[in-house]
């Protein structure tokens, strides 16, 4: 199959990277973290994600690698208002928005996995590779070893002998967002050949990291500098774009779609079973990871986590594990406010 | 206090009414009035939901069903709504979000949310109000339904909705016992179908130049009477308004709207009360003709195979799908009303709605109606600062009064 068909980005961790991939392009995450002038007011409001602003300020400035098209999912309403002011930013580019359910229900699965139809149709539109089960399973394989090799490298990490610790893994991550799925796969094995660096000296506080958008590396840095150690994190940037697909048999589309919709999920995605389930997944997780606090970090006029966070903070208040909620706008510049706020939470719980 | 407010409002504009004293509102807000009453009684069975939900078929069902921003509005209009915004903030709450839901999370916070049977949350129109439903479920201890309500019509969608709408129905009778009466549905559609035929009506006689309709007869029609939708007073209601609007037009009596300009009002009205309206009437004989939710974007339903019909109107609204989508709707009411210009509130906290008021700006800048987006939070009055507000619709009029007329 020819490989070489071009780039499609993406912005949203629920995008099927597999099923791009199959159609023979590279899938390419428009992260948001790149310096580029402040446009995005022309089109969207101010009290808009700065994620999407900021993705959108890369196409407004022309950032971007030649995208044969853009893959939108239907993960919020911000996201949705993206798709709107990137067609009118890009006009007459390739562009899709694939509608995502909320709740992983039997009949939302299917509803999903006919989206999924629907983007391969668009895909091939867009000159890609008719997609068929074996080249879809073989994406799907592709991603999950890229899964495997990110367990490893976390447990690298955990270990202290990753050189460069979490910051070197949040690299990891975003290159692994930009990288075909081979590139990322050698770079990753690679990464964990590196001679071990076990470093000497106090370890840091254990902290869970939740949220949405936390792509810069330097933001990782910071933690650890102010004191802590983060075992394991549930970010759209972070471990979220890369968990694993159950293939087992069958219809490959819905084992993907049901992958997704069921894969940790960020706030927009809940069980209806379980009405406010997030705190108490939240503080599952970080006792699992033997963390001692927790760090939530999600950007500015996030709705989904606006809403759910009042019930994590309750959920940790009753498990006695600390909570410490920072609020980003997808740069670095005001970083250095949240130092201090770090720092004294840390020291709280050494 | 919720009860004894519905119930007051009530027992006054019937006295009014009987009074000699009726009007096409006062008709309306004594239903919503009963609404209020009825979810608050203690005795019915009710379910908070999603704007979209389909509410003649709950009321088929003997559920009194009622979206949750209602709850926001009516306590913006009673003044009293800072108290139930703080309560939810104190929980850590941002204040970026709606006002419409951080009230209404505030109220049930403080335990003025009566206790649902069931919720029924929407993922149109936005996703703030589905998460408010999904605490709400959790607050009370209640089941959730989520209706996924897709981008457009196509018949895959409108098949997948209509489903998940049977679902709901067999949602409702294993919690409240009740089976459906196809009888009831039947009617219950009939009924609907009357309504928004009325409705259309009403929507076409508004459009008359000059237009029969004031900026407050028919501010929050569209959104709120689909709570009423399936029953005779739907019906009664609307065509009060027609036989209202007939009569004015026959009679010459435009009172203040018989104005200079006509504006359409895009998203959702100020609900709390302020002086702009009656400004723009009485100094600048100027009047809010259309809001963006007064029009009726699906075709009548099948009474014999009402989901697939549901579920198109579920579709229909304009707050789903694309703006580009949305930015042909307001165009169409544009024409359709002869609109001078148009307001937009930008509610603070609405990413769904107000996100893109620069694409709903250039939308209708092609079709040379201006638009004058406000920064307002629809629900806080705290945040309110009126004589700010004025000096920035006095300017709209003075350009508008610049322009040459955009309709011969």
């Amino acid at each position: 199959m020819n490989r070489n068909k071009g780039v499609i980005g993406f912005a949203c961790a629920y995008t099927p990277l597999p099923l791009i991939h199959a159609a023979g392009f590279q899938p390419y995450r428009v992260l948001p973290n790149v310096d580029c002038p402040d446009q995005a007011g022309h089109l969207l409001h101010d009290n808009l994600c700065p994620h999407v602003k900021r993705v959108l300020d890369r196409a407004m400035s022309g950032l971007l690698p030649d995208l044969k098209g853009m893959v939108f999912m239907n993960s919020c309403d911000s996201m949705r208002r993206l798709y709107d002011a990137w067609k009118a930013a890009r006009v007459g580019r390739n562009v899709v928005l694939v509608d995502l359910p909320a709740v992983a229900t039997d009949s939302s699965i299917k509803f999903f996995r006919d989206e999924l139809e629907g983007l391969s149709r668009t895909l091939e539109r867009w000159d890609g590779a008719v997609i068929d089960e074996a080249s879809l399973a073989g994406s799907i394989g592709l991603y999950n070893r890229i899964s495997a090799l990110f367990t490893e490298l976390r447990g690298k990490a955990n270990r202290s002998a990753l050189k460069g610790d979490s910051a070197k893994l949040q690299e990891a991550y975003n290159r692994a967002s930009i990288s075909s799925p081979e590139d990322c796969i050698d770079f990753l094995e690679a990464l964990l050949k590196e001679d071990a660096d076990i470093q000497q000296g106090e370890a840091g506080v254990p902290v869970y990291l939740f949220g949405n958008m936390l792509p810069e590396p330097e933001a990782f840095a910071l933690f650890e500098s102010c004191g802590a150690r983060i075992v394991s994190d549930d970010l759209c940037t972070g471990s979220r774009l890369f968990s694993a697909i159950e293939t087992g048999g069958g219809d490959m589309l819905l084992n993907l779609a049901r992958g997704i919709l069921e894969r940790p999920a960020c706030a927009r995605t809940f069980s209806a079973e379980r009405p406010g389930s997030l705190g108490d997944d939240v503080a599952a997780a970080a006792k699992k990871t033997g963390a001692r606090g927790v760090i939530g970090y999600t950007a500015k006029f996030c709705d989904p986590y606006i809403a759910r966070l009042p019930g994590v903070r309750e959920s940790l208040k009753r498990e006695g594990i600390p909570l410490l909620l920072l609020e980003g706008d997808c740069t670095l510049r005001s970083i250095g406010q949240h130092k201090t706020r770090i720092q004294a939470f840390v020291e709280m719980m050494r | 206090m919720m009860k004894e407010y519905f119930t007051d409002l009530e027992e006054g504009i019937q006295g009014a009414i009987r009074g000699g004293n009726s009007s096409p509102k006062k008709f309306y807000t004594l239903e919503l009035a009963r609404l209020g009453r009825r979810l608050y009684s203690g005795t019915d069975a009710i379910a908070w939901c999603g704007i979209t939900a389909p509410f003649d078929l709950l009321n088929a069902m003997g559920v009194t069903s009622c979206f949750v921003e209602f709850i926001g509005a009516m306590l913006a209009s009673t003044g009293v709504v800072g108290s139930f915004i703080e309560e939810t903030d104190h929980t850590g709450y941002s204040s970026d979000a709606c006002s419409y839901h951080r009230s209404v999370s505030g109220a049930a916070i403080k335990g003025m949310m009566p206790v649902p049977e069931f919720l029924i949350g929407t993922t149109n129109p936005c996703s703030g109000g589905l998460a408010v439903l999904e605490n709400l479920a959790c607050r009370f201890g209640k089941e959730l339904f989520v209706l996924h309500i897709p981008q457009n019509d196509s018949a895959g969608n409108v098949r997948f909705l209509a489903d998940q709408m049977r679902e709901m129905v067999a949602f409702v009778s294993r919690i409240t016992g009740r089976k459906l009466d196809n009888d009831l549905l039947r009617k219950t559609v009939e009924n609907s179908n009357r309504a928004c035929g009325i409705m259309r009506e009403i929507f076409a006689l508004a459009r008359h130049v000059p237009s029969p309709a004031a900026s407050r007869d028919l501010s929050n029609f569209g959104i709120v009477m689909a709570l009423f939708l399936g029953g005779e007073q739907a019906v009664a209601i609307a065509g009060a308004y027609r036989d209202e609007f007939r009569r004015r037009i026959d009679a010459g009596d435009y009172g203040k709207s018989g104005g200079k300009f006509r504006l359409l009002w895009i998203q959702n009205r100020i609900q709390f009360r302020h002086g702009l309206e009656k400004m723009l009437e009485e100094e600048y004989g100027t009047s809010i003709i259309v809001d963006e939710l007064n029009d009726i974007t699906w075709d009548d339903i099948d009474p014999e195979n009402p989901y697939d019909g549901f579920a198109r109107r579920s579709i229909s609204i304009p707050f789903n799908g694309t703006m580009a989508r949305r930015v042909e709707h307001l165009k169409k009411l544009a024409r359709e009303y002869r609109i001078d210009g148009a307001v937009n509130p930008c509610n603070w906290g609405c990413r769904q709605g107000t996100g893109a008021r620069g694409l709903i700006e250039n939308g209708l800048k092609e079709i040379g109606v201006p638009v004058l987006n406000l920064e307002v939070d629809c629900v806080d009055s705290r945040k309110f600062t009126e004589g700010q507000f004025r000096t920035r619709l006095e300017a709209f009029m003075e350009m508008l009064a610049t322009r040459p007329p955009l309709w011969r």
